[in-house]
């Protein structure tokens, strides 16, 4: 019986990190197949989301649903404003664009740092108190943080499917020209599409806050995750990154608790190079043209 | 463009023609007297250090330039420098294996496993590879903070000895100097005469149009292993060189960030040039330095100056190098 309660708390711990893993994966998915960018500073991201939430929530006391909205937010209008000033100029050329979100990483990540210091700060549970099912009891908090998680995604993925502008985001992702023969505007997809990509990172960072701690580098591990998901999934699949994101975070949580979690990274990392061999463009992934 | 002038200048062009094959030889020759001469100058120990370090990072650019020219982009360079740093520490610690021989045994096992791993994570290319190897470098630096019994995980190791040479110790930073500069020639030439042979045709070819280069009849895979096994190699060798400088090693001194710091210099250089590599480490390895004052805020001048560079001198400071002499060259024609 000890055994099942150990394993049905590694299947929470797995949708949880699941959950964030997804949210910052789809993120960082769809920037990749709508702008061909590879955006390196996604993770730094993730960390303003969780900042601004602590700052929110534990300094100014505000609703918890407040604090993701402003969190979404800011980071959101900050994207935008880095696509259009930073990322713009490389459209052409992936290899130059993926090292400039390399440069914005540094620059976020230690402008973090001079703000805000490097010691890394805790943010105390949103709900407090446990639900318990027979023999299982499992933390509110935790519940939370994947009901909040699904339902941010359920919202983003009609969006996507329902309004004319999630249409228009597609379309540029399966073709940019034709989308712009249909009279669609890429320069304002573009920015849109980053800008929401990041807010769902900086929404993940936010949930993830009293989780984890905040500090300036939290942001590399969500980062590298979102990494293996999208490999797993294939980079530019939405679907994949949902289905790759849930699997790592459960493979991720049984592997650590059987094995301890640097098997349990090193087990991922060696499932990803298995992958790209047998199939190089993730298990959802359409082959690129 | 030599042609160009030559038959625009007519009689003129000609000795301009054998200025231009001449100039580039007592140039480097300068050069090289120069950096022999340079630090008797100076009695300030910590120019000889910089200048030992800009040395090294030009080798670890240039390495990392060497794997571009086929086209990929490694973001997992410092995890290739790192392990040859540990394989020669390890072997003079555990083995008393003379330094020179583990600086020889660490270039020659990296390449060996860059060519058993190239195999594999060649097949992807693009963006997809340049993610591999930067996920593989995190492995790399898990690996080595875990494995306590070998690597003394964060601890690191400590009292690594100097290289010494016939029983002559470089035990100082000018001596190790001297070495460097060597070093550095060494892999310059070697790189800038691979780049000639038929080797670097076939690099450049794939880095310029790889489906044109594959249905030409050039295996592209093997060339890319090559370039991959030649450049870990050179990383590996020279991370042993620079452990047994600095005498100290732990899974911090070379990270992700190192990478990140690799392409840095080799992109703010110039990425479609050997000396691209070296210029960036000139230009970027003191900056920290100068920097000094803005404590906290010179990595984000450092990102910074990354991005201006992207974009506004998208082919590097080489590029304006290479504009500024073709401006000179133009106003001496006429003479």
């Amino acid at each position: 019986m000890d055994y099942s309660i150990l394993l049905a708390q590694a299947a929470l711990n797995g949708l949880v990190i699941g959950a964030m893993y997804m949210l910052m994966a789809v993120g960082f998915t769809l920037v990749f197949g709508i702008m061909r960018v590879v955006n390196f500073a996604h993770g730094e991201f993730y960390m303003l989301g969780a900042f601004t939430g602590f700052f929110t929530y534990v300094h100014w006391e505000m609703p918890f649903v407040v604090c993701l909205a402003i969190a979404a937010l800011t980071s959101g209008v900050l994207g935008m404003l880095v696509e259009r000033t930073l990322i713009q100029p490389f459209r052409s050329d992936e290899m130059s664009g993926m090292i400039a979100t390399l440069a914005i990483s540094v620059i976020i990540q230690n402008g973090a740092v001079m703000l805000w210091g490097p010691v890394p700060r805790a943010m105390p549970d949103i709900v407090t108190g446990t639900l318990t099912i027979g023999p299982f009891s499992f933390s509110w908090s935790r519940l939370v943080v994947i009901a909040a998680a699904a339902l941010i995604f359920i919202a983003f993925w009609l969006f996507m499917q329902r309004t004319r502008l999630g249409r228009a985001m597609r379309a540029v992702a399966q073709d940019t020209e034709t989308a712009l023969i249909q009279g669609i505007r890429v320069n304002y997809i573009y920015p849109l599409a980053f800008g929401m990509s990041v807010a769902l990172a900086a929404l993940a960072g936010a949930l993830m806050g009293p989780v984890f701690s905040v500090s300036p580098f939290v942001g590399l591990t969500p980062m590298l995750k979102a990494f293996v998901v999208v490999i797993l999934g294939g980079l530019g699949s939405v679907p994949g990154a949902v289905v790759g994101g849930l699997m790592l975070g459960m493979i991720e949580s049984f592997t650590a608790t059987m094995f301890g979690s640097l098997v349990s990274d090193i087990l991922q990392l060696l499932l990803v190079i298995l992958i790209l061999l047998v199939r190089p463009a993730g298990l959802l992934g359409q082959r690129e043209a | 463009m030599e042609g160009q002038v030559a038959s625009a200048v007519g009689q003129g062009g000609s000795r301009l023609a054998a200025r231009r094959r001449f100039l580039p030889g007592v140039a480097i020759a300068a050069l090289l007297a120069a950096a022999l001469a340079l630090p008797q100058l100076t009695a300030n120990q910590f120019y000889v250090h910089l200048a030992n370090l800009i040395l090294l990072n030009s080798i670890f650019a240039v390495s990392l330039g060497l794997i571009a020219t086929v086209g990929q982009i490694s973001l997992g360079h410092a995890a290739f420098v790192a392990a040859g740093a540990y394989i020669s520490a390890l072997a003079a610690l555990s083995f008393k294996l003379p330094p020179i021989l583990g600086i020889v045994l660490a270039g020659l096992v990296m390449g060996l496993a860059a060519v058993l791993l190239g195999k594999i994570l060649l097949r992807l290319r693009g963006v997809y590879f340049v993610l591999v190897t930067f996920l593989a470098g995190q492995v790399f630096t898990l690996v080595v903070l875990n494995w306590e019994s070998v690597t003394h995980g964060a601890n690191g190791l400590i009292g690594i000895p100097a290289i010494s040479l016939f029983g002559f110790p470089l035990s100082t930073r000018l001596r190790f100097y001297y070495f460097a500069l060597a070093a550095f020639v060494l892999v310059v030439t070697f790189v800038w005469a691979l780049m000639r042979s038929q080797y670097g045709r076939a690099f450049r070819s794939i880095a310029e149009n790889i489906r044109l280069a594959e249905s030409s009849g050039i295996d592209v895979s093997h060339y890319q292993v090559v370039a991959f096994a030649l450049g870990s190699g050179i990383a590996g060798a020279a991370g042993a060189a620079m452990v047994h400088y600095v005498r100290f090693l732990s899974p911090d001194s070379f990270t992700f960030h190192d990478s990140v710091a690799y392409i840095t210099m080799l992109v703010v250089g110039g990425r479609h040039s050997m000396i691209g590599g070296v210029l960036g480490a000139l230009f970027l390895t003191p900056l920290p330095e100068l920097l000094r004052g803005f404590v906290g805020a010179q990595h984000i001048i450092y990102g910074a100056i990354l991005l201006a560079v992207l974009m506004f001198i998208p082919n590097g400071l080489v590029s304006v190098g290479k504009s500024l002499l073709a401006k000179v060259t133009d106003t001496e024609g006429p003479e």
